[in-house]
Parts: structure tokens; sequence; C-alpha cells
């Protein structure tokens, strides 16, 4: 255990733990875009920039990534100086003129005071910010399906050779996990596509909605040992099986006791 | 592939140690070898590495040293860093690309020639530089610049 000040308050903490963790484990409101609790930590969008500092290091301060940096006793942290506020309006500026057209950015940066971008929006923009976040949780479930190609300016994450990824279960992680929601997929009654690539979809035997791809179930089948009879109905309709079956219980558990 | 290219591939395989961290190394020997990366290198690379396909391919179009496409036999860079730009790289890439009919990243026809725009070399002091398959020319004249290319 050790002990921080944030903000003037002195707070517990687990050693080692990510500060950006402990922050909104106290309700402070800290912009962050490519943070996750699911994957590692990378520090992308900068957005998480906290000021911090220590009794020793007499009034000496340092900006870092709450996202990435471990906690450890004696820490003083500032979370809304003007300089850390001037650096995240900065970095939201310049993703606003990254992403445009991203309701997510906007609102972000509606909160910072800024409605329109300072810089150069980029042309042809896919509001992508570069996060990472879809290639690491595609690589935290085994399957590094996409990943960042090219580099600069023309970097973008695609499938390798731009076609169906051989990989790809369609488990729909990466979309889910997107912080700017720019990975489109589509789901018919029996099939889903994303990434070009099209699944056939299992349906919920009782009362036919789609419930996971064959892949991605035949996956979890041999991976984790999850029971095929599981993936055969819906998450609603098994509430209600074990609603029903609840009631069944207490009813005869009445029964008995009359 | 052939047969042959596939015997050229286990070669360089035989090379490396059969994990990640090999993944690089691979590579370059195959583009050294086959002047590019062809496709099924890739996925072969991918399978014997035990890497995923999705970073040899990541790492592939990183790297300006690999390319994805069959280039020429000879390979003809230009530099057009600061020093050879201010020294007329410009000219030079001029009489390169109407002698050849290509322009750079382009490859002739009969698979000869692979024209190339490089920034700086380190070679600044004879700039304008011009490399013709690993051969570096110094001070290049406009008008000798082709004839350069063709006897190599
Ligand atoms: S959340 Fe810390 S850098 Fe993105």
């Amino acid at each position: 255990m050790v002990h921080i000040t944030i903000n003037g308050k002195v707070v517990k903490a687990a050693e080692g733990e990510m500060l950006l963790t402990v922050l909104k484990r106290e309700g402070i409101d800290i912009p962050a875009l490519c943070h996750h609790e699911a994957i590692e930590p990378t520090g992308n969008c900068r957005l998480c920039m906290v000021e911090i500092s220590r009794a020793e290091w007499e009034g000496w301060k340092k900006h870092v990534t709450s996202c990435l940096y471990p906690v450890e006793d004696g820490l003083i942290v500032n979370t809304h100086t003007p300089e850390v506020i001037e650096i995240r309006k900065t970095i939201i500026d310049l993703q606003l003129a990254n992403c445009p057209d991203s309701d997510v950015i906007q609102k972000m940066a509606e909160e910072y005071g800024i409605y329109k971008t300072s810089y150069e929006t980029v042309p042809e923009g896919d509001n992508c910010i570069m996060c990472y976040a879809c290639t690491r949780i595609c690589e935290v479930l085994g399957k590094s399906a996409i990943s960042a190609v090219m580099r600069g300016h023309k970097k973008v994450i695609a499938p390798p050779f731009g076609e169906e990824p051989p990989d790809c279960i369609g488990c729909l992680a990466c979309a889910q996990i997107c912080p700017t929601n720019v990975i489109p997929w589509t789901d018919t009654d029996s099939t889903r596509t994303i990434w070009k690539k099209t699944f056939d979809l299992i349906t919920c035997t009782s009362c036919g909605k789609a419930v996971i791809t064959k892949d991605f179930a035949e996956y979890l089948m041999a991976q984790r040992q999850i029971p095929k009879e599981y993936f055969e109905t819906c998450d609603e309709c098994k509430r209600m099986a074990t609603a029903r079956k609840m009631g069944e219980i207490v009813t005869k558990a009445q029964e008995a006791a009359l | 592939m052939t047969r042959q290219d596939l015997t050229k591939l286990t070669a360089i395989f035989d090379h490396y140690p059969t994990d990640a961290g090999s993944l690089i190394g691979v590579l370059q020997d195959i583009q050294r070898e086959f002047h590019y990366l062809p496709r099924e290198a890739m996925t072969k690379t991918a399978e014997t590495l035990g890497v995923p396909l999705s970073k040899v391919y990541s790492v592939a179009t990183f790297y300006n040293a690999f390319s994805l496409t069959p280039r020429g036999d000879t390979i003809v860079r230009v530099c057009k860093g600061t020093a050879c730009h201010i020294k007329g790289a410009d000219l030079l890439l001029d009489q390169l690309e109407s002698g050849l009919g290509i322009k750079p990243g382009e490859t002739t026809e009969d698979m000869k020639y692979t024209l190339e725009v490089v920034n700086c070399v380190g070679a600044c002091a004879m700039a304008p530089v011009m490399i013709v398959n690993n051969k570096y020319h110094g001070n290049v004249a406009c008008n000798r610049a082709l004839k350069l290319v063709k006897k190599d």
C-alpha cells in the first residue's frame, strides 16, 4: 500500500497500480481515449497527462501520461493545473484536426471550450486516432488479425494485404473497443461482415436472434473449453430460462412447506 | 512460387532461430534474394516463425527497405535530400524518368530497371548523388545519368 497526494488530498493506492486507475477510482475526470482495462496501457493518445512531483523535488515537477505511470509512495499529483489544462487542450485540438467528424472528440473538445480546431484538418481523415486499442485487443484474444500498415501519415489499421483477414473470427472486439467508433461492421439475420469478411452467425434456438459467429464460438470452445450448448441460446433467453427454473424451485419449496 | 524459390526460402529460414526475433532478418534476406517480398514468402515466414501474418505485413510495409512489388534487376536511386535537391536532383530525376519511361517507384516492363527516390544518403559532399545497384555516383551531370545507368 502506498500513499499519494491527489489535488491536495491523501489517497491510498496499491503499489504498482497505474495512476489513471487511481484517479478514476477517486472520481476525477481525466480524458483518456486509448486506455482500457482489457489491454496493457501504451500511452498513445496522450490525453491523460497530469502533473507529478515529490516533496524532495523542491518544487520541480513534470508531466506524465497517467495511464502509464505506476504510483509510488509520496507522489504528489495535480490533475487540473493551468499547465495541464493547456497541454490537454493542445492535444484535444490536434485530435480534432485529425478527426473532425468524430462526435466523441467533438464532445471532448467542447468540454474544454474548443469548437473548432486551430490546426489544418486532415483531408479525408477516417477519425482513427491510431491508439492501437483494436490491434491490442485482437492480440490479447490471441488472433492478431489486424495491424498497422504503412507508416507516417499513410499509416492505417488494416488486415494483411487489405483483404479478408484469415485470422479474424468476427468477434467484434476491435469495433467495440474503438474509442472513436470507426471500425464498421454489419449484421444480417444470419451473417456478420467485418473487415470485408463475412461470417455465419449462430442463431438462438428459442428466439432466433443472432448469438455469435460460428468461428468465434468454435474458438471459445477450443480455447476456453466453453461447452457447445452455451452458444445455442442468446443471453436474454438464457436469463429467461434461469428465471423460470428459479421460479420452479421456489414454487416447489413453497409447496413442500405447506 | 517455383520449387527453386521454395528451396531458397527454406535455406533462408534455416539460417535463423524460429521465433519472432528473426522476422526482420528473414525479410531482409528474402528481399535480397528476390528483390522484393513475394506474398507467399510472407505467408511462409509467418507460419515458420510463428508470427501472425498481420505482424509480418505490418513490418513489411513499415520499412522502406522492403518492397511488396517485384523490382527490376537494376535499382536506380536518386537522392533528393537537401543538398542534392539544391544541386539539381530534380533535373537528374527528369532525365531518368523520361529516359527509362517510368516514374519513381515504378519498374520498367522488361523488369530491367526500377527508379526510386531516396532521402539523404549521407554523401552530400558529392551532390547530386545517384546510386545504381548500391554503387554510388557523385556529381552526376544530367546528361551522363542515363549512360551511367545503362552501363551498369
Ligand atoms: S489514456 Fe493515457 S495516453 Fe491514452
